[in-house]
């Protein structure tokens, strides 16, 4: 594409090292301050010098944070795997079925990522106030949901597209009913796309503090990012090293998973996109 | 031949309805209604503080558009979208620019550097808080064998200048991710066409190569500036919107409104002025795109 001319590998070579530095830096020095002893934290050295493990094992046999780690695991698990189900059956049936009111049900599903979460979380919060749901896991899965419906029903819908009709008249002819020939013959072709939904909507699930913060009023069922923010700021002296090993033990989950499944978490990031 | 009944169940209509069922419910009790009734709210004086509550008309409007910090926190959104969106979208094209050229170990990069977009923002919000400290940080701690000493996140100056480079740290990965896909996608044909034609690698790259890049590129600032529009957790975990308001922009100006005054009124206010924004900008990239297809 580009002449490797004089000018040109200058430019290269001047944007890898600095904008290596600028990429990768930051992340090393963290994984550095988290493996310095208490008494070394300040010191500037860069991974040649004393080196423990205390702080990672200070973060891992606290019950609190332990806790957190539940609590955001099954919170995770459950909206991601309610998002994926509940968007499969929405962009099966716009693929698919032709009714009334469709187009209007298509249309409301695109324009809600527009929606300010601000806002709507105001409604939430009363909402589940109402209904005394802001002690469970109940409040956080359900608005978790909607994070990943509108992508989700869109990025399945276009795999169902693909899937051609003649499969599904020709499992009618075979007398399968409209259940049979959904769950046996078109969403098993679907899996990659679904597997991508689930992952997109696990990192947005993990992720998520204005709502986890908002809606979750019991400490018992707190997640990881609220509750690593209430356990280290706004405390008089912050322990560096433990908040930096305590930032990498909530990142580890959500680099496996991208790390075992890329491929399908490329897909995910280039169907949905918007991460707020 | 026997006579084949209709099969038993539901006709193709109903069994369509049926399965969007699910998604409507949560898209209705969950986006639906909690938008609506949040700009039915700011016609009212509702607090959480008390149980009565009435309507206001106009009132919240008025209170907001007088309200001295009203502006600031328009402009500090604005400051915040604008170059939390067009610094990772320069940055990252440079990167995908490198990446793209196809050295060993290229792919290992790509994947790598997307770590940082994955990560939970509490965590890198951290990170940024950490290297910036005033005290202990990386960077101070370079830049004092200079003489320098800055108090980053505790100076109006300089806090959302931090929030923003912590932003751009966050995003660039993303972006670089849509843009290397796009400088894939581009004809080397038209490139080489161009070569023969006396292009030097500068303008091959503004006359051919970014202009065959103008859809995706539109699309990626479109969902970045969204995505900024909304944005809260690094204003509020590095600095809680201060100091000094500095950092506060219309997210963080909602909650805190909301969930550490507990005016509900007045947050649903901001809020209804900050969707109204969000979809006139919506309304012109729509436009925009309409544009694009008569051409």
């Amino acid at each position: 594409m580009f002449q490797k001319t004089k000018p040109f590998t200058a430019f290269v070579i001047i944007v890898s090292v600095i904008l290596g530095i600028f990429i990768f830096f930051p992340l090393l020095w963290m994984i550095n301050t988290a493996f310095k002893p208490a008494a070394n934290t300040f010191d500037l050295y860069f991974f040649i010098g004393p080196l423990t493990l205390a702080n990672f094992k200070r973060i891992v046999t606290d019950a609190q944070i332990l806790t957190y780690l539940k609590n955001s695991l099954i919170v995770s698990f459950a909206s991601s795997f309610m998002a994926t189900f509940v968007s499969a059956l929405a962009g099966y049936s716009l693929s698919k079925f032709r009714y009334r009111g469709r187009k209007i049900v298509m249309t409301m599903f695109m324009m809600s990522q527009a929606f300010p979460q601000a806002i709507l979380l105001l409604s939430i919060y009363l909402m589940m106030k109402g209904f005394g749901l802001l002690g469970s896991y109940w409040a956080l899965l359900l608005s978790y949901v909607t994070f990943t419906l509108p992508v989700g029903t869109w990025t399945l819908k276009s795999y169902f597209d693909q899937i051609p009709t003649a499969l599904i008249e020709s499992s009618k002819i075979d007398g399968a009913g409209f259940l049979r020939t959904m769950v046996q013959i078109i969403f098993p072709l679907a899996v990659p796309g679904m597997i991508s939904i689930a992952i997109y909507g696990f990192v947005w699930s993990w992720n998520d503090l204005l709502y986890s913060l908002t809606l979750v009023t019991d400490s018992a069922k707190r997640t990881l990012a609220p509750g690593l923010l209430m356990t280290f700021v706004g405390e008089f002296t912050t322990n560096w090293g433990n908040m930096m090993a305590a930032s990498i033990v909530v990142s580890v989950p959500v680099v496996l998973v991208f790390v075992f499944l890329q491929r399908y978490f490329i897909q995910g990031l280039t169907a949905g996109g918007v991460k707020g | 031949m026997t006579n084949h009944q209709r099969p038993r169940g539901l006709t193709d209509p109903q069994a369509g309805f049926l399965l969007v069922i699910p998604g409507l419910a949560v898209f209705l009790a969950i986006i639906a209604y909690p938008f609506l009734n949040s700009v039915f709210m700011s016609f009212t004086d509702r607090n959480m503080m008390r149980q009565v509550w009435g309507f206001v008309g106009f009132e919240n409007y008025v209170k907001v558009f007088k309200d001295i910090y009203f502006l600031d926190t328009l402009k500090n959104t604005a400051i915040f979208v604008v170059c939390a969106t067009v610094l990772p979208f320069c940055l990252g094209l440079a990167w995908a620019v490198v990446l793209n050229q196809g050295f060993k170990g290229s792919e290992i990069l790509r994947g790598v550097t997307l770590v940082n977009w994955i990560i939970p923002g509490t965590a890198i919000g951290f990170l940024w808080m950490w290297i910036f400290n005033g005290e202990y940080g990386v960077l101070n701690g370079i830049l004092s064998s200079f003489g320098v000493k800055v108090n980053w996140l505790g100076a109006k100056g300089t806090a959302m200048m931090v929030v923003i480079i912590a932003r751009t740290w966050q995003m660039l990965p993303w972006y670089m991710s849509f843009l290397l896909g796009g400088l894939q996608s581009v004809s080397l044909d038209v490139v080489e066409a161009a070569r023969i034609d006396g292009a030097n690698n500068w303008q091959a790259f503004t006359k051919v190569i970014l202009p065959s890049m103008a859809s995706i590129a539109t699309v990626v600032l479109v969902l970045g500036i969204i995505g900024n529009l909304q944005h809260f957790d690094l204003p509020w975990v590095m600095v809680e919107g201060g100091p000094a308001r500095a950092t506060t922009t219309f997210s963080i100006e909602v909650y805190r409104t909301a969930f550490k005054n507990w005016n509900l009124g007045k947050a649903a206010t901001i809020g209804t002025i900050w969707a109204v924004l969000l979809a006139c900008f919506s309304f012109l990239y729509l436009k925009s795109i309409d544009r694009q297809d008569t051409d």
